[in-house]
């Protein structure tokens, strides 16, 4: 079992590796370059000479082996590099983006877990067709309704035609009622239409016709037998709620003037700003690989049949 | 806007062309000024690095005017250029040497004196930039040479060319004074608002980076410009600066009375705001209009003939009647009715298919089969990247592009990464053609926009790109210098309607309306300005009790 989670624990450490070497790859191979899109900017008006001083003060033109050796050496150290845009150091960014993020992703996702869990509990437990049918379909509408619309149509009536919550300078708490909903939304479709399939196959199970003669109620089951058993496909697809996560909050705090990642991303994918883009993407990296860490390790812990296969297969393992 | 001590004839009737769209006249207190209060100003995007001569940028311009003085203060009606940090200032006959006598018991945020010694520091590094510490030159200060401490309260400036337009670059936002601390800071260490300190109004406070600044009243700031109504310290005791990306949340907060004053109205905005008695305010950027110039380099519009085909196919009238407002007036010549040195040319921009087919024909430009026209086996069609910080770029080269269908040409429009756009813009065999628009009230922006070593609109040989293979007009580059070396006044104005005249003629360049800064703001907030190119200035501003 030890060497089984060292083991993840070094896979994990050679993905962010990956993505980290990958991203400056690719970053590199794009057209221009922040420098060039900071100091070339008409705005700043510079002569070609001046552009080219600030390239060399900049070790623009420093060969790439040597750049990369040289920021790999800082990551580790924990030094994140400057914003060339922003003209701050992207921990400092970083620092001031990370928390709202991850406060609104965290809320977003308990909200529509929530959302999730009482819509494919319920549907499952009705006997009527039609509101069966209905509330089934939910997820589908949920799935289809744009992000940046939904945030929009939420402010227009909530705080400006009906004013109840203000979204220029709320409270801290009252302000992110709005964005949690707008966020939560996307979210919980794919998660209830996961639950509800797998809902229903758990109950065709052979256990919950047993657990039913025995005298269970249909409610008793759901509860005691099914849930536990129809969660691990909803664990599957957590990283991918992930991703899901991370785009819904970038649309969500662009629409809502919330600072956080998404709008530092979305900021510094148009002015390429490298060093924060290497920043984001080795965190989402690392979020992403650990969310899978977890996962792989719950997985034992919630199927009993899962603990055996884990000790066989710590080597050769795929993340 | 440019340099003399007194009115002459030509200002004066620039003056009279000034157009205030708003009914609010800038600097006319309604009724007396209440002091205190909390304003809400909503941007459209976050500031970016903050270093004066980087204030171009619209969002770092309305932090840089509260919190920076400058030595000079260009009247935005008049344009003269009138005291302020500096009390008065004296220049040699070919504007080589400028002396400037500084206000005393001036002083920076942070307690240090603003004094001939910080006043030298600060041009020194905007003329000359700081290689080690990465500052880049500015771009209004041309020719520095070196300064001098002649006292405690006189500094001189030398040049090694004449440089008319220096007086009024220390008028502009680009020449924002800050403290000797501030320039011994990196570049890097500049988009840091708490790190910038100047002797302005307003002392940034907080920062919350990516979201909000938060500027606070200095108590004891008693050195504004001399001419204002407005002395002492600003009305307002805090000004939230809150960046809000959402067109609609802006227009939205702002009329549900959850901020007091919005940047970036757009233009099918506007209605609503006034039908509920909540004023707009244009604020005209003087400069240079929007308007799309052409890479002659690019073989396709290297013909004289299919550039002015092109000026006379395009219908400025309807993109600014389909897409704007009165406040965007189509353009009648290169430069803003607003600016300095403008001429009137509307009759070399007429819209005329007819001439436009007619001329294409003369080129050998034959309409193909897919109604597009040829020429040895090329189609005349043109691409061009949208300018993101200008408003409907989009809309209106969409228009334009319908526009020139009707005589068989083609506008490609291109969205692209800001990699791609920089790179590609760099290329005239990728770009023949891109949007331009620079603010600026002296007749240097003309040069600015257009210069090799400038902004290099047209892409000469030997200016900002390396991919030029021939292209350069030299007739149009001497023209250019003789505008920002002539030490006279009114020829220098009469050399930038020769400018203006040449562009045209040789259809450089299509003018398509002047950029104004749209601002709404509530019915009770009151007594705002702007600067001669469209800044906000919160000095004299102040909230009435409501």
């Amino acid at each position: 079992m030890n060497r089984y989670v060292s083991g993840r624990f070094g896979q994990a450490l050679l993905v962010l590796w990956a993505a980290f070497t990958v991203s400056f790859i690719l970053l590199q191979v794009l057209p221009g370059d922040a420098i060039l899109i900071k100091f070339q900017n008409p705005d700043m008006g510079l002569s070609p000479a001046q552009i080219a001083d600030m390239r060399a003060a900049y070790g623009a033109d420093v060969p790439l082996v040597q750049q990369y050796l040289h920021t790999l050496g800082n990551f580790l150290r924990g030094d994140l590099g400057y914003s060339i845009q922003a003209g701050v150091p992207v921990t400092e960014l970083l620092s001031s983006n990370f928390p709202p993020t991850l406060r609104l992703a965290l809320m977003g996702f308990a909200l529509a877990a929530v959302v999730a869990f009482a819509l494919a509990f319920t549907s499952s437990l009705l006997h009527f067709g039609w509101l069966k049918n209905l509330l089934q379909s939910v997820p589908s509408l949920f799935i289809s309704i744009p992000t940046f619309w939904l945030g929009i149509a939420l402010i227009q009536f909530f705080s400006f035609h009906l004013r109840w919550i203000p979204v220029i300078n709320p409270g801290e708490w009252v302000g992110l009622i709005l964005p949690v909903v707008t966020l939560a939304v996307p979210i919980s479709a794919p998660l209830a239409q996961i639950l509800i399939r797998s809902i229903d196959q758990v109950q065709t199970q052979p256990f919950v016709a047993v657990a039913r003669a025995k005298g269970a109620s249909r409610s008793g089951v759901l509860w005691r037998h099914v849930a536990r058993n129809a969660l691990l496909p909803v664990l599957t697809i957590a990283g991918l709620l992930f991703g899901e996560l991370i785009a819904g909050a970038l649309i969500t705090e662009t629409v809502f003037g919330l600072n956080g990642l998404g709008q530092l991303t979305q900021q510094a994918v148009n002015n390429q700003d490298v060093a924060v883009l290497q920043a984001i993407v080795v965190i989402s990296a690392a979020a992403f690989v650990g969310i899978n860490l977890l996962v792989d390790l719950l997985y034992p812990l919630l199927d009993p049949r899962l603990k055996a296969n884990a000790s066989k297969n710590s080597k050769g393992a795929t993340a | 806007m440019h340099i003399l001590r007194r009115r002459n004839a030509v200002t004066r009737a620039l003056a009279l062309g000034v157009l205030i769209t708003s009914s609010y006249a800038v600097f006319a207190a309604d009724s007396t000024p209440v002091q205190g209060g909390t304003l809400v100003y909503l941007e459209q995007q976050a500031h970016t690095n903050l270093y004066p001569p980087a204030g171009g940028f619209y969002p770092n311009g309305g932090i840089l005017n509260q919190i920076t003085d400058k030595l000079t203060y260009q009247n935005p009606k008049t344009l003269e250029v009138e005291p302020w940090i500096a009390e008065s200032w004296s220049f040699n006959a070919d504007k080589t040497e400028y002396t400037f006598k500084l206000r005393p018991g001036v002083t920076f945020s942070d307690g240090t004196p603003l004094d001939a010694n910080a006043v030298a520091k600060n041009f020194d590094t905007y003329g000359l930039g700081n290689k080690e510490r990465h500052l880049p030159v500015s771009e209004v200060i041309n020719n520095y040479d070196h300064s001098e401490v002649v006292d405690p309260l006189t500094v001189k400036f030398y040049f090694k060319k004449s440089s008319p337009g220096f007086l009024q670059g220390t008028a502009t936002i680009g020449s924002g004074l800050v403290s000797l601390s501030t320039l011994d800071r990196n570049f890097d260490a500049l988009g840091d608002a708490t790190h910038i300190i100047g002797s302005g109004p307003f002392v940034v406070s907080k920062e919350t980076l990516g979201r909000e600044v938060d500027l606070t009243a200095r108590k004891d700031y008693n050195w504004g410009p001399k001419n204002l109504k407005q002395q002492g310290r600003a009305n307002l005791d805090v000004i939230k600066v809150i960046v809000t990306g959402e067109d609609s949340v802006r227009i939205g907060a702002l009329l549900a009375g959850q901020a007091d004053f919005i940047r970036q109205v757009q233009a099918y905005d506007e209605k609503q705001a006034k039908d509920q008695n909540f004023p707009i305010y244009a604020a005209p950027t003087k400069g240079v209009n929007d308007s799309i110039s052409f890479r002659p380099d690019n073989a396709l519009v290297s013909d004289l003939k299919v550039r002015q085909a092109l000026l006379h196919a395009t219908n400025s009238k309807q993109v600014v009647e389909t897409l704007f407002s009165p406040n965007y007036p189509q353009a009648t010549s290169v430069i803003a009715k607003t600016a300095a040195g403008y001429v009137d040319l509307s009759n070399k921009l007429t819209y005329d298919p007819t001439l436009s087919k007619k001329l294409l024909d003369e080129a050998g430009w034959k309409p193909g089969p897919n109604g597009l026209r040829q020429k040895d086996g090329k189609t005349l069609s043109l691409t061009i990247y949208e300018s993101l910080p200008q408003p409907q770029n989009k809309e209106v080269l969409q228009l334009i592009s319908q526009q020139w269908n009707q005589v068989g040409a083609k506008l490609n429009i291109l969205a692209g990464d800001a990699g791609s756009r920089v790179a590609d813009n760099l290329d005239p065999e990728k770009t023949p053609a891109n949007v331009v628009e620079v603010g600026r009230a002296d007749p240097d922006v003309i040069k600015s926009s257009f210069y090799p070593t400038n902004r290099d609109a047209l892409l000469q040989k030997g200016g900002l790109s390396s991919k030029v293979k021939s292209f350069r007009d030299d007739k149009l580059n001497d023209l250019l210098v003789a505008i920002s070396a002539e030490v006279d006044p009114k020829k220098r104005l009469a050399l930038a309607g020769d400018v203006q005249n040449y562009l045209l003629d040789q259809a450089y360049v299509i003018p398509i309306f002047e950029e104004p800064q749209v601002y709404a703001g509530a019915p009770y907030f009151k007594g705002v300005s702007f600067e001669a190119v469209g800044r906000p200035s919160f000095y004299a501003a102040w909230l009435e009790k409501h």
